[in-house]
């Protein structure tokens, strides 16, 4: 069982300079190194299922080294949140390998390959990870390689400046974190999760604690894209190469928003009612301000950008609220969200590299052109426009109403109207590529190549059936905040 | 007793940093304010390290200012090589010049 656990890991990170020693000798075949890429990732994503699979029906726990927890020991471990987004993880990385296969220039293919393995190798390492040892670790090396991935079209100034000012920003942020943790190594003596946990559950009042709190709030939050924050995030997701933008705002915002869940439902569980009402101001301020933003935007990769700041903003909503039902919603809405928004992203990539434009005016009606992209765009933003029948409408519904039973009727209210925002938004997208007449540039796309296809259409699928069938998902989100979250959903 | 200065002095050099990060226009002294930042929290925890066990230091905190400096310096080196290209670009060193995203 625990070999499973640690041979994600270890063949993971033996995959990323394995790529590169591969590329080295051939420097010919790109094909072979793509496929190669995402043959170990198809491996890696399969043992992640089976495991999570396991953890499912046996509800265990899976240790890396079988040991009992000490303080000391930095410990690798795998509850049922830990695999579920392990697997979202490898399974956008999996259908972003596929994509960028055929975009990247011959002569970098190893470096990106290599360097996009060494970030979900990265980022599944957080969600294993036991400690803050182990996490910190993993969660710099994860935000290393995204710096390199956000600038690397190094011969324009976009992505330099953009990754300039997102190492700053990033970087920051996580020096934030590790100050955060020196006083809680100051105070408890250990970086465990549950001996911190343990160790402070009477530490209400102590202000230290609370700074800390706020510290790691702050670190995790700007990697989430929380809204005083978010500035690094447009510049990055617009400037990165298209299928890095899907992986950085599908999958490395997300895992600060895991963090912070483990943070205020983990580990200071007892201090969870303090923080409710903060969470919920930087919610709303997320929303509202994300979702003006991309009113505003013709530059379609900066109106996705905008509207995951807005999404971040639903999730910690959900967090806020923090009811079983509630939490529930936002796990089920870091999944939809993170479908929907590589859908979308890779949609943009692929009308990039057909008609080299991203400006919504210029696209225009390139439906005739491109059919099948655009049918799997338009079923991305109608999600996003929380039509009902596809994914999102669930799992945001799940969490207006769970706002509504808890007594936080207001937070509910406003995450309402910030829908109809949303909907305004994606419907003028929606107008734009359907039914209004084409342009010059639309007119001279053509429709990309099978294998850019597939992905997209695997992510479209996939909205489509979660839309129709939300139960099984439901009840599995449900499942999760159940085994995970109960001690401190009992004491609150 | 000796503790409470080393944890003023390391508070004090986190917002030095801050500072830093805030006020200068330098690409690369921006990066020498996440060098401070970064040290400070380093200072932090070695300070504590030997409070944490009686009468020894503990090594965990020992163990991971070690890794979280050789992390910093990845961090900086990769921050120096995106200067280099920005220096490229831009002809100057100057955050101010480069305002190119916003529209």
């Amino acid at each position: 069982m625990s070999m499973q656990l640690l041979g994600i890991l270890i063949v993971s990170t033996l995959s990323t300079p394995l790529i590169g020693l591969i590329g080295k000798r051939m420097k010919r075949e790109r094909l072979f190194v793509s496929a190669f890429a995402v043959l170990i990732l198809l491996c890696i994503f399969l043992s992640s299922i089976t495991s999570f699979i396991d953890i499912m029906h046996g509800d265990i726990v899976l240790t890396a080294f079988n040991k009992p927890p000490q303080p000391e020991r930095p410990n690798i471990r795998a509850d049922l949140l830990s695999a579920y987004m392990a697997v979202i993880y490898l399974g956008i990385c999996l259908l972003v390998l596929l994509f960028s296969a055929r975009i990247v220039v011959r002569s970098r293919v190893t470096a990106y390959f290599s360097v996009i393995l060494g970030m979900v190798t990265s980022m599944v390492g957080v969600v294993f990870s036991e400690d803050f040892f182990t996490l910190f670790v993993f969660w710099e090396s994860m935000c290393i390689c995204s710096y390199a991935l956000v600038s690397f079209n190094k011969e324009r100034e976009e992505p330099i400046e953009a990754g300039y000012k997102y190492l700053i920003m990033s970087s920051a942020g996580a020096i934030t974190i590790l100050f955060a943790l020196s006083f809680l190594y100051g105070l408890t003596g250990t970086l465990n999760f549950q001996y911190i946990s343990k160790s402070l559950s009477q530490a209400r009042g102590d202000l230290i604690v609370h700074l800390a709190v706020l510290m790691l709030l702050v670190g995790f939050g700007l990697q989430a894209g929380m809204v005083p924050f978010h500035t690094w995030l447009p510049d990055a997701l617009c400037a990165a190469p298209s299928a890095v933008s899907a992986f950085l705002s599908a999958c490395a915002e997300k895992t600060g928003l895991y963090c912070l869940l483990k943070v205020f439902f983990v580990i200071f569980g007892s201090l969870y009612e303090d923080w409710r009402i903060p969470i919920a101001i930087f919610a709303v301020l997320s929303m509202f301000i994300g979702n003006l933003s991309a009113l505003l935007q013709d530059d379609l990769k900066r109106l996705f950008a905008y509207s995951t700041i807005a999404n971040t903003g639903y999730i910690l909503a959900g967090v806020a609220v923090g009811t079983s039902r509630a939490l529930a919603g936002s796990l089920f809405h870091i999944l939809n969200h993170a479908i929907v928004v590589a859908l979308l992203f890779l949609c943009v990539g692929a009308f990039i590299r057909q008609a080299r434009t991203r400006s919504l005016r210029e696209i225009s009606g390139i439906r005739r052109t491109m059919p099948w992209t655009s049918l799997a765009f338009i079923i991305g933003a109608l999600s996003l426009a929380t039509f009902p029948a596809f994914n999102i409408f669930w799992s945001e519904l799940m969490i207006i109403t769970a706002g509504w039973e808890a007594g936080m009727a207001w937070l509910s209210f406003l995450m309402v109207i910030n829908l109809v925002f949303s909907a305004a938004y994606s419907l003028r997208i929606v107008q734009a590529v359907a039914v209004k007449g084409t342009t010059y540039i639309s007119r001279r796309a053509s429709e990309v190549p099978l294998s850019m296809i597939i992905p997209i259409f695997i992510l479209a699928v996939a909205v489509v059936v979660i839309g129709i069938n939300p139960g099984p998902f439901q009840r599995s989100t449900e499942a999760i905040v159940n085994s995970v979250f109960q001690a401190v959903l009992q004491n609150t | 007793m000796d503790l409470i200065y080393y944890v003023a002095c390391s508070v004090i050099l986190f917002f030095i940093g801050i500072y830093c990060l805030i006020a200068k226009r330098n690409m690369i002294r921006l990066l020498m304010g996440l060098e401070i930042m970064m040290n400070a929290a380093n200072l932090n925890f070695i300070a504590f390290s030997s409070q944490v066990a009686e009468g020894a230091v503990h090594p965990l905190a020992h163990v991971f200012t070690i890794l979280s400096i050789s992390i910093g310096g990845c961090v900086i080196a990769l921050g120096l090589v995106i200067t280099i290209h920005a220096y490229r670009h831009y002809g100057t060193l100057d955050v101010r010049e480069l305002r190119r995203l916003r529209r």
